[in-house]
């Protein structure tokens, strides 16, 4: 494919060039006990995106990420970083993945917890514990802390911030890893609607003014057309769905979150 | 809608599943434990009769054991002594613990664990050291080191090794995991994965744990006195084998305030701390 072919969809901002793309999925499998979640997922991520992936409960949208990342291994298919195949298991430092649950150590500082984002590119001796953590890290992390509007609470125990000053936390853990792409599954659905839009803007922030790889699994099509670049829809660990998110139109969604038993194959056998 | 439940035919989808009965099983279950009672009775020569003649025994026993003997440099300041080496045996014997507890915890607990191999091995480890009592230890230490304190040192730091450290591994396996994957998807190692997710989440259950074992081991390293490792309780056993019951009750008396004192101490600690 050349430069001056047109690709599609061609999302705003994004360098959509096959060489180009920052994360590139194909044909990934996975089935658990015999139950076939993942079949023969396709996803591509580009430096300067932000997709939002949709999808029904159980259509496969965590356990694609979880493979991905590595903390599932999957049955059968590629995963490329920049073109090369990621390693299939942790660590992939180029990848930082962000959790609904969020999942800060909530007894130590925010500053702490952004720190600990850099741990794979420290020496043992200088991360055993957060006081040996070097000056220039924690200088560091406090930009991070800062890019996401908290710096002002870095002193504070992570357990003590509400849930959107948390996972604004846990995005600067990101930032602090120096992640190039952000992988993250449903980063809102545990917040308030206001806390909702400012971490998804902000997202969306990462991804057109950084130039970051931003995913997020989202339930919320409204925020999805809103701010994401493109829409991918999963539909029983399929991509089926992949259009510009200004392009989204309701029978897209109806067909996305139709009742299970119209579309599945294991239900329609069920019912025989 | 409710008020017309009632009126609605019988569906028999709606029926609650039938309770089981009361089976043979149930049956086999009791008679089965009624006879291991009858077993064990007569295996321990179980006999109310025994100590009911006793008694008479008992009564002497009284007589000579009251008043306790509470002469000052005799008794009382000897004991005191003892008494602060049975502190200091506990001290030692849970501190110097720590250190293999936490590293084979470490390893022995699911979430922290680097491979199955390693799981394995420390978790023999900690059942072995478990399953020695902790006087058996002490019996092998003194033959080893000599008659005193430090064999029973060395007595509870095997044996508190076993206990806290299978405590602590089953504490780590019960957190939630996800701090831990979300360090690990960043490049972060085991062991640094473990030291800034897995044990700050644990922190409050260890130092509980650790006082709870402290409290225990002071207790044990009474016992442990007994059998000639140090401390008071090697003065109680001192003053049976000399017929000096009214020296030998004010031991016991020291022991006790000795034990409450440091329950009271470990248990306001653990509240403190909210383990
Ligand atoms: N570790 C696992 N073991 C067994 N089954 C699993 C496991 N993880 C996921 N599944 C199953 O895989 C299917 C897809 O799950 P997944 O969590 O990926 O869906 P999802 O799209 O993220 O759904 P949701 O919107 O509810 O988060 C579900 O049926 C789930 O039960
Ligand atoms: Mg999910």
């Amino acid at each position: 494919m050349t430069m001056t072919s047109p690709t599609w969809p061609a999302p705003p901002g994004a360098a959509a060039r096959v060489g180009g793309a920052a994360l590139q999925v194909r044909g990934l499998r996975k089935s658990f006990a015999g139950r076939t979640v993942l079949d023969g997922l396709d996803l591509s991520l580009a430096p300067g995106e932000f997709l939002a992936l949709l999808g029904a409960n159980g259509s496969g949208k965590s356990t694609a990420l979880r493979c991905v990342v590595g903390l599932e291994r999957p049955d059968a298919g590629e995963i490329l970083v920049h073109g090369r195949p990621a390693d299939t298991a942790p660590p992939h430092r180029r990848m930082a993945m962000i959790f609904q649950q969020i999942h800060l150590v909530h007894r130590r500082t925010a500053l702490d917890n952004v720190c600990a984002g850099a741990l794979g590119r420290l020496p043992l001796r200088r991360s055993l514990t957060p006081l040996l953590f070097p000056r220039e890290l924690r200088e560091e992390a406090m930009v991070c802390l800062d890019r996401v509007g908290m710096a002002g609470r870095a002193a504070e125990p992570a357990g003590r911030l509400s849930g959107g000053q948390r996972q604004r936390v846990a995005i600067a853990r990101a930032l602090c890893q120096r992640a190039e792409i952000i992988l993250a599954d449903e980063p809102v659905s545990a917040l308030d609607p206001a806390a909702a839009e400012q971490v998804v803007a902000l997202l969306a922030d990462l991804a057109h003014e950084q130039g970051l790889a931003v995913a997020a699994v989202l339930h919320q099509p409204d925020l999805a057309r809103r701010h994401a670049d493109r829409v991918t829809g999963l539909l029983h660990g399929r991509a089926t769905l992949d259009t510009p998110a200004a392009a989204l139109t309701a029978a897209d969604l109806a067909t996305l979150y139709a009742p299970d038993h119209q579309h599945h194959p294991d239900a329609d056998q069920e019912h025989q | 809608m409710s008020t017309s439940t009632g009126a609605l035919p019988p569906d028999s989808r709606l029926t609650p599943p039938r309770r089981r009965p009361v089976t043979t099983v149930t049956a086999a279950v009791t008679v089965a434990v009624v006879l291991a009672h009858v077993l064990a009775w007569n295996g321990t020569e179980f006999s109310p009769a025994a100590l009911v003649q006793g008694w008479r025994g008992m009564a002497d026993f009284a007589g000579q054991a009251l008043p306790p003997d509470l002469s000052w440099d005799g008794v009382l300041r000897p004991g005191l002594q003892a008494a602060l080496v049975t502190l200091g045996i506990g001290l030692l014997g849970t501190t110097f613990s720590v250190p293999f507890a936490l590293v084979l915890a470490l390893l022995a607990a699911r979430t922290t664990a680097p491979n199955r191999w390693a799981y394995q091995a420390a978790r023999s480890v900690l059942s072995f050291l478990r399953a020695v009592p902790d006087v058996v230890f002490a019996l092998v230490f003194v033959t080893a080191v000599g008659l005193g304190p430090f064999a029973g040192v060395l007595a509870l730091i095997f044996h508190n090794t076993g206990v806290m450290g299978k405590l602590w591994a089953e504490a780590m396996e019960e957190i939630d995991l996800g701090p831990r994957d979300a360090l690990r998807v960043g490049g972060a190692s085991g062991v640094q994965a473990a030291a800034h997710a897995v044990l700050p989440a644990v922190l409050p259950q260890f130092v509980g744990l650790l006082l709870y074992r402290f409290d225990v081991n002071v207790r044990s390293s009474l016992v442990l006195g007994l059998v000639g490792a140090g401390g008071i309780g090697f003065l109680v056993n001192q003053s049976i084998k000399l017929f000096r019951f009214d020296e030998m009750v004010t031991h016991l008396a020291i022991v006790m305030v000795l034990v409450v004192a440091v329950d009271q101490l470990s248990a306001y600690v653990r509240r403190r701390v909210g383990g």
